[in-house]
């Protein structure tokens, strides 16, 4: 039973100020039966006549305790979602055409349980929980990304049938929420006419492929093929094999080596580049137009040109 | 994408299921044949052993042998379908097949629904409390099913969704009471479907044959049950009438043809009795009043010789109030009245003629006659007796003077043939004399074993005048209920009225019945015979005779509206946390760092929020740390002393950020 009324009379659940949580209300939510519930009311009414024409009074006496269950369900599935409140957790940046995840963090600010309660949002699979008391719990939305750029969390519905199943009651909520969306990688970066390479000014720093140097502390964002396995099995803890050279290599991912591409087809082989190098443990830069970021490694670096391609030419 | 009404439904629902749509059946075995419970009990079978399986859900195949079996066992024990048996019948084989059949959510509430349906019409067989009492249990079992059904995953303890629905019935119980008393009543069905099933009931019929009120007399059970506005009339004076008979061949007594319905000039004394009676089924359209009854229940008339009956034959327990006034006079005789009272049978043989004849030498005036034949029964050697000898070729001569062993039918059928050649208008009136008051309820008993059988004569003056000549015989007959021993009684032996009072354990006995027979008759009163009389009684009492028809239902539907919204109310007061006194200090001293720029995030737990505080202020270290740590112990540990709440509260008021 999908009902939506028109936007303008669409009492919507937004959070007052960012930080904060958006709270149900208790003017937000909107209830109907559900199939089975429709069915459960024709039987009453059945119930009823039945008990009428043979005037029996216990036939009436369950009939009106069904109805008034019905009451009574009305109120609890209205009050399953009343005072519920719902945060914007992470989403995890994705490739175009992936699946984005939103998180959502709901939180139980009452006494009482509040099981089965539902996301749901349209063309996508609905996700369910049990809130206990005083409780939170994070459900993730799924929402299929096209394009790359920042894909915001769409309205959706909070939606409980509890505790009868007979009445739906649901409100929509709106979330500021938003999943980086990085181009899709395209094919390989082509082979480019100017050099990629350049030689290291200031000598070798320690930062290479070719010779062994030594051995440092691991640090976050080192590669798992550096890490010195046998001081490890030695229970030396973590520790990076340093390398060095008389060269470092630093690549340059340029978007005007890319020729005779559209922006979108240059975006994702750049993309790819960022993503090539960062498997090979390259250092790398990456220069769009207006932008330029030095050449650098590591996650941080990899999220920072990946955003600077997805959001390439986004207004803002 | 999984809809809610598609998800298979889990074993521990399967199971909960079979059991309690067994649990709704169960009742049943005792109204329907054998072989449809021997069906449903093989499905239930079924069904527990699928449950154990892997594939939980019978092959097509096995269904439609079943569905066959099913319908070849119904046509063979019910081959007439529009008996309300039938229909049973067909409900449950239909309950066992779709048990088999239950696979996803969608079932489970078909199932469920299909459950609830049993229920009722389990109250159409039988309405005691034990039966209410076990009906709603199931029902509460059904609605935990529900309520678990709903949640997202099986809860953890299988009380949970019992609490839960019970919870939930508790504050439907309310709205039931409010739509029960409010929701208008018709006086009578809305239409007959003749689906009732005829079944023997004890009670008056509409013949007298020899032996036939006798037999009733061996019955204990109960008539009707009377409720007195005011006091009960003395036990001389409680006569119930019933069936009145005009025509005999001699040996039976009949009904004949009603009398043309016409106006009653009825002169009626100030007393008056008001009183409600709860009858029990009859199978009859008589209803029992004290004599004279002058104000009528709804449905029912009242015929020249004053018989209540009601449109419909009493099929089931019906509620009534009725006034009577034991003094009147019924006036002048009609001429069809006259004919008929002095009809008499080929039957009358010269010895009733000589004795009658002898009557009226010794006084001339009909009321004369009466007393002579009442002192001829008093003085000659007539016996009261429940096994009368047998007499079958005329009953009333050799009953008067050869046998004189009768039981009241004897002694009334035969003192108006007498009247009757007397000349005097005469008839037999049936009904119930006396009854048993229930100090427990302050209600009267009236049994099948106080069916009783008296005369009416009409006279000059007077009209209509009731005359009881077992009275005369057997008069504690009439002064006291009829509770007798059958034990070794012979053949015309006299009923001794002797009831040994001071037999304690038979004097608990009866004790333990009236308490029991109290909480019936309360059951019954208030909640099986609740009909349109008693709803318009009800609102009399409670000075709301104004509500009627759909003014009560507006009634209904305001008053349910205030409870919905008292208990919406409360449901959403409880949907805010209640915030205690140790949280609301903790919540005060998060507030005092705030306002020095140190602000707690909602996610941040007190001991995350303590360390981010610490390095922000840390000259703050030592008070934030020790409060901190009191507040954790106080509402997550062990601790839980008012001292140590205390102390928080002032560590908090002593903060200075």
């Amino acid at each position: 039973m999908k009902l939506t009324p028109p936007d303008r009379f669409l009492r919507l659940v937004r959070p007052p100020d960012s930080p904060a949580p958006a709270e149900i209300g208790r003017r937000q939510i909107y209830i109907f039966p559900t199939k089975p519930g429709l069915v459960f009311g024709v039987l009453v009414m059945l119930l009823l006549a039945g008990s009428m024409n043979y005037g029996n009074n216990l036939g009436f006496m369950l009939a009106f305790l069904l109805a008034a269950l019905g009451l009574v369900a009305t109120l609890h599935t209205w009050r399953n979602l009343l005072g519920l409140q719902l945060t914007p957790g992470k989403a995890e940046p994705v490739f175009a055409g992936q699946d984005a995840r939103f998180e959502i963090l709901l939180h139980n600010p009452s006494g009482g349980p509040r099981p089965g309660i539902r996301l749901e949002m349209a063309g996508v699979e609905p996700v369910e929980t049990d809130l206990t008391p005083r409780a939170s719990a994070s459900l993730h939305l799924t929402e299929p990304s096209a394009n790359r750029g920042l894909l915001r969390l769409g309205r959706f519905m909070v939606s409980s049938r509890y505790p009868l199943g007979l009445l739906r009651s649901w409100c929509y909520v709106e979330l500021e929420s938003d999943c980086m969306i990085y181009p899709a990688p395209g094919p390989k970066m082509p082979a480019s006419d100017t050099p990629d390479y350049s030689h290291s000014q200031q000598g070798d720093k320690g930062i290479g492929v070719d010779d062994f140097v030594g051995i440092r502390p691991y640090r976050s964002g080192d590669s798992l093929k550096h890490i010195n396995w046998k001081s490890l099995a030695r229970e030396q803890g973590l520790q990076t094999k340093q390398f060095g050279g008389d060269r470092s290599e630093k690549r340059w991912l340029d978007w005007t080596a890319l020729s005779g591409l559209d922006a979108e087809a240059k975006l994702s082989r750049l993309c790819r580049g960022v993503l090539d190098a960062c498997d090979t443990s390259q250092e790398f830069g990456l220069r769009l137009p207006g932008v330029e970021i030095p050449p650098s490694r590591g996650q941080k670096h990899r999220h920072q040109c990946l955003q600077a391609l997805a959001l390439y030419g986004v207004e803002p | 994408m999984i809809n809610g009404l598609q998800r298979h439904l889990n074993q521990r629902e399967l199971n909960a299921l079979t059991l309690l749509l067994f649990l709704a059946v169960v009742p049943h075995f005792f109204n329907l044949s054998i072989w449809i419970s021997l069906f449903f009990g093989a499905a239930v079978a079924l069904r527990l052993f699928f449950n154990r399986q892997k594939n939980p859900f019978p092959k097509r195949w096995l269904m439609t042998i079943l569905t066959l079996i099913a319908l070849i066992n119904l046509f063979i024990q019910y081959p007439i379908p529009f008996f309300r048996t039938a229909a049973v019948a067909l409900l449950v084989s239909m309950l066992g097949l779709k048990l088999l059949e239950v696979k996803q959510r969608r079932d489970l509430y078909v199932v469920v629904f299909l459950g609830y349906f049993t229920l009722i019409t389990q109250f159409l067989y039988r309405q005691d409390m034990l039966l209410a009492i076990y009906a709603f249990t199931v029902l509460l079992g059904l609605t935990a099913i529900l309520v678990e059904t709903s949640r997202h995953q099986p809860s953890g303890s299988l009380l949970a969704p019992v609490r839960e629905a019970l919870k939930l019935i508790l504050q439907a119980v309310p709205v039931m009471i409010i739509l029960f008393v409010f929701f208008p009543r018709l006086s009578g069905p809305l239409w007959n479907l003749g689906l009732g099933d005829e079944s023997a009931v004890t009670g008056l019929s509409d013949k007298i044959r020899p032996g036939a009120i006798s037999q009733l007399s061996q019955s204990r059970e109960v008539a009707f049950r009377v409720h007195f506005e005011g006091a009960a009339p003395p036990p001389n004076q409680r006569y119930w009438r019933g069936p009145i008979f005009w025509d005999t061949d001699g040996v039976e007594w009949n009904l004949g043809r009603e009398l043309p319905t016409r106006e009653l000039t009825l002169n009626l004394g100030k007393e008056q009795y008001h009183y409600n009676v709860i009858l029990e089924p009859t199978q009859q359209k008589w209803l029992f009043a004290l004599d004279l009854p002058n104000r009528l229940p709804a449905e029912t008339r009242i015929t020249p010789d004053f018989q209540l009956k009601r449109r419909e034959a009493v099929n089931q327990r019906v509620s009534y109030s009725v006034s009577s006034s034991p003094v009147y006079n019924t006036g002048d005789i009609y001429e069809d009245e006259w004919i008929r009272g002095l009809t008499l049978p080929d039957s009358i043989t010269p010895r009733m003629e000589q004795l009658v004849s002898r009557w009226q030498r010794q006084g001339s005036s009909p009321a004369d006659v009466v007393n002579q034949a009442l002192s001829f029964f008093r003085q000659e050697p007539f016996y009261y007796t429940l096994l009368p000898p047998l007499v079958e070729e005329n009953p009333a001569d050799q009953f008067l003077f050869d046998t004189r062993r009768g039981f009241c039918e004897h002694y009334a059928t035969s003192f108006t043939l007498l009247m009757r050649v007397a000349g005097i208008p005469a008839r037999v009136v049936t009904g119930y004399q006396g009854g048993e008051i229930n100090p427990m309820g302050d209600y009267l008993i009236v049994r099948q074993s106080d069916a009783h059988a008296w005369s009416e004569v009409w006279l000059e003056g007077q009209g209509w005048v009731r005359v009881d000549p077992t009275a005369a015989v057997a008069p504690e007959r009439i002064e006291r209920t009829f509770d007798f021993d059958l034990t070794g009684d012979q053949i015309g032996t006299p009923i001794s009225f002797d009831i040994p009072e001071s037999d304690f354990l038979k004097d608990l006995a009866r004790q333990v019945r009236w308490g029991f027979d109290a909480i019936n008759t309360g059951w019954h009163r208030w909640v099986l015979g609740y009909t349109h009389d008693r709803q318009s009684d009800l609102m009399q009492k409670l000075g709301l005779e104004f509500l009627k028809g759909q003014y009560l239902a507006f009634a209904m539907i305001g008053l349910t509206a205030i409870i919905m919204l008292i208990i919406g109310i409360y449901l959403w007061r409880t949907s805010r946390e209640k915030v205690d006194a140790i949280q609301a200090a903790y919540l005060h001293f998060c507030k005092k760092l705030a306002r020095r720029g140190v602000e707690r995030a909602p996610s941040e737990g007190p001991q995350d929020f303590a360390k981010r505080a610490t390095k922000a202020r840390p000259d703050l270290k030592m008070e934030i740390h020790k409060i901190t740590r009191l507040y954790i112990a106080l509402r997550y540990g062990q601790v839980n002393s008012k001292a140590q709440q205390q102390q928080l509260q002032r560590l908090i008021r002593g903060f200075k950020a």
